[in-house]
């Protein structure tokens, strides 16, 4: 339904734009050569060298499947696993939380000031390094922590919990917090961009405040929801700091292994592991494509933000 | 977040990292006053790359004794970055002098980037009384006993602890076991144990040849089924709860002591003091040990291209220098690290009036580090069977 507002005449504007570029074959070619080597390439050099192995810290270039057998059999691939369900529990998380609060902030009864204030909060921590926010938690969390001199000061506990620090529940806590932001801001840039003539006319046509949210402002807000995953699964993909400092060791996610592999400067098992990550990125993003389908033409995810 | 290797930086305060601060103020220091600078700038220079450890907080003393200036850039205390810098990158090519911890001059020296030491140089007037504990030690000899550094600094590491939580006596010297990582029961649950299997697995496997539970050739260099016996052991103790957590950086150590978090942690000698320092004297211990303990060192080592730049004599100046009395002093007391002819130390601050309390201290490391040294191991960053040890390290975080 929003497709129709205001669409048709910049439509036009934008195919002339993609007439033109089309007769300029050269400067696809050059980007599409550009891509190829900037992005394509390294790729192929990564998964060349899973085929390599190390010997006395040099690696040796007789092809052998040894790395990919070993990355199997040891369980080292586990780590892929773990990684991929612990990012996803978060982006899953945030998107739960992100989203509301998105909507409350973007359309909800929030002053100005309020607004604000909101705002700068969410951007704060990205001038913050991750670690020292990080750190701060294992203070608050740990067995003479706050939470637990607290709770056992209450009466509510007779020992400190455990479980509080140095678990994946700690690890998951930690992540969420730090990735909060990437998934509020993009859902509350695309929530604020929906026109409010759009959500009085929903509400004018007998539309319930659900109808209008499932209707009018989820699919409007699709390409920020797009964008937060994207901005909350990649970094949680590659989370260091949260399973380094809060999981005590016991929670080992992909990046905590490419750095040890990385230290014994084994490059293959650094590049198999790393392989088998975009692997199922590629898996994931083509799962994603399928649910993005469902909501019409991937392309037009993106319309609004011509809006 | 530029990419995970510099948070790493950021993130881990390593024992070199955390120096590598240090040296950057040295370097201000050094340059500090015009007057200074001027002079400064006429001596000679060298260059020297790695783990800022070996940095004098100031390197003026060094400048005034021997007339030779010398500009250290910090390494990571990561050998693959180290190895790759000095391999991929050439950096021989403008470094006079590389320092980094035993390990790579089984790699390097043969391999010709490091130049051979010429024992025999004139500037080398420290060598013959330098003891062979330090000089033919696995930190500056390859395998084949070739010589290619000079050994700069050295330590055992062993465990901090609580003498109180283990009922120990404060001022206790006994030797305790590596048990009371592993293996004690009353201190399951309370043990934090290093991340990184370069500085952890070796005393494990130290403590399992010493209790006979697995025979084991060379506890730094451990063959796949070796490595395998003690991933195996060390699968079952995590499972029993043996640990706490598995710490990753010299910052984390000294917080899990200061929080008192648990009481027993494999550490560097540094994390033990600094809790002190929050704690009290003598709060925590760094332990003597009956089985041994991860022993390692730096070793400086002249860069191959070096030799035909015309400033070789300055080179074995600086070299000769860190075999000196007054580095050892000037390190002992201000990294508390030890290293060869500690008695050139005691001697250096007896001569220049250092109080009777900052003496005291440098005989009782020399005292400490006669009585550690004479247990295994020596730890090396390089072992062949490196691929073999990280992959069942793996296995055990992963379990």
């Amino acid at each position: 339904m929003q497709q129709s507002v205001g669409a048709a005449g910049r439509a036009g504007v934008l195919s002339g734009v993609i007439r033109r570029l089309a007769t300029m074959k050269v400067a696809v070619w050059l980007i599409v050569l550009a891509w190829f080597v900037l992005v394509i390439v390294p790729i192929i050099v990564l998964f060349a060298f899973s085929f390599f192995t190390t010997e006395q810290f040099r690696t040796v270039y007789t092809p052998t499947t040894t790395t990919w057998v070993e990355l199997f059999s040891s369980g080292r691939w586990e780590v892929t696993l773990r990684t991929l369900r612990i990012a996803m529990t978060v982006t899953l998380i945030e998107l739960a939380v992100g989203f509301p609060f998105a909507l409350w902030l973007a359309k909800g009864r929030v002053g100005k000031v309020g607004r604000a204030v909101c705002l700068a909060m969410l951007t704060i921590p990205f001038f913050l390094d991750v670690s020292s926010r990080t750190i701060v938690w294992r203070a608050i969390l740990g067995q003479s922590g706050l939470v637990n001199t607290v709770l056992m000061g209450l009466g509510l506990t007779d020992a400190p919990l455990d479980w509080l620090l140095y678990s994946e529940v700690a690890v998951l806590f930690g992540m969420v917090v730090t990735l909060f932001p990437p998934m509020v801001m993009p859902i509350y840039l695309a929530i604020s961009l929906i026109d409010d003539t759009l959500l009085e006319a929903s509400n004018d046509l007998g539309a319930s405040p659900w109808q209008t949210l499932s209707r009018v402002i989820i699919p409007l807000s699709l390409p920020g929801v797009m964008a937060g995953i994207v901005f909350c699964l990649g970094p949680a993909l590659a989370a260091w700091v949260e399973p380094g400092m809060l999981g005590g060791g016991f929670v080992n996610l992909i990046s905590n292994s490419i750095e040890s592999a990385y230290s014994a400067l084994r490059y293959p098992v650094v590049a198999a592991l790393s392989a088998f990550v975009i692997l199922l990125l590629l898996l994931m993003l083509g799962a994603m494509y399928l649910i993005a389908r469902r909501f019409g033409d991937p392309a037009s995810l993106f319309r609004v933000l011509r809006g | 977040m530029k990419d995970k290797f510099s948070t790493y930086s950021q993130a881990e305060l390593t024992r070199r990292s955390l120096m590598q601060g240090m040296s950057a103020v040295a370097g201000l220091a050094a340059l500090g006053g015009a007057a200074g600078r001027a002079a400064a700038q006429d001596m000679p220079l060298v260059k020297a790359y790695g783990v800022p450890t070996a940095a004098l907080k100031d390197w003026a003393p060094m400048e005034k004794s021997i007339g030779v200036r010398c500009e250290l850039s910090g390494a990571s205390n990561d050998v693959g970055v180290f190895m790759r810098d000095v391999m991929g990158a050439n950096m021989g090519d403008s470094v006079d002098l590389f320092i980094f911890e035993s390990g790579t001059e089984d790699i390097l020296g043969p391999q010709g980037l490091y130049a051979p030491l010429d024992e025999k140089h004139p500037e080398l007037t420290l060598w013959e009384r330098t003891s062979d504990d330090w000089k033919r030690s696995a930190v500056v000899q390859d395998t084949e006993g070739n010589q290619w550094g000079v050994p700069v600094i050295g330590n055992a590491d062993s465990f901090g602890y609580f003498p109180e939580k283990l009922g120990l006596a404060p001022d206790s010297e006994e030797e305790l076991s590596w048990s009371l990582m592993f293996e004690d029961e009353n201190t399951r649950g309370r043990v934090a144990y290093g991340n990184a299997y370069t500085y952890s697995m070796g005393p494990a496997a130290l403590y399992l040849q010493a209790k006979g539970a697995a025979q084991i050739g060379n506890v730094a260099d451990m063959t796949p089924e070796e490595a395998k016996v003690v991933a195996d052991f060390l699968i079952e103790r995590k499972k029993a709860g043996q640990f706490r957590t598995l710490y990753g950086a010299f910052e984390e150590q000294i917080q899990l002591l200061t929080n008192k978090e648990v009481d027993v942690i494999n550490c560097w000698e540094p994390a033990v003091r600094e809790a002190n320092l929050v704690l009290g004297p003598d709060a925590t211990r760094y332990a003597y040990t009956k089985e041994g303990y991860f022993k390692w060192g730096h070793g400086a080592y002249i860069a191959a291209q070096a030799v035909d730049r015309g400033n070789l004599d300055a080179i074995y100046k600086v070299l000769n220098y860190f075999l000196g009395g007054e580095y050892r002093a000037l390190q002992a007391r201000d990294r508390g690290y030890a290293g060869p002819n500690m008695d050139l130390g005691v001697e250096y601050a007896e001569a220049n009036g250092w109080t009777a309390e900052e003496i005291a201290a440098l005989k009782a490391t020399e005292a400490k580090v006669n009585k550690k040294f004479a247990k295994p191991y020596v730890s090396t960053t390089t072992p062949n069977n490196a691929s073999a040890m990280e992959e069942e390290w793996q296995r055990f975080l992963n379990a």
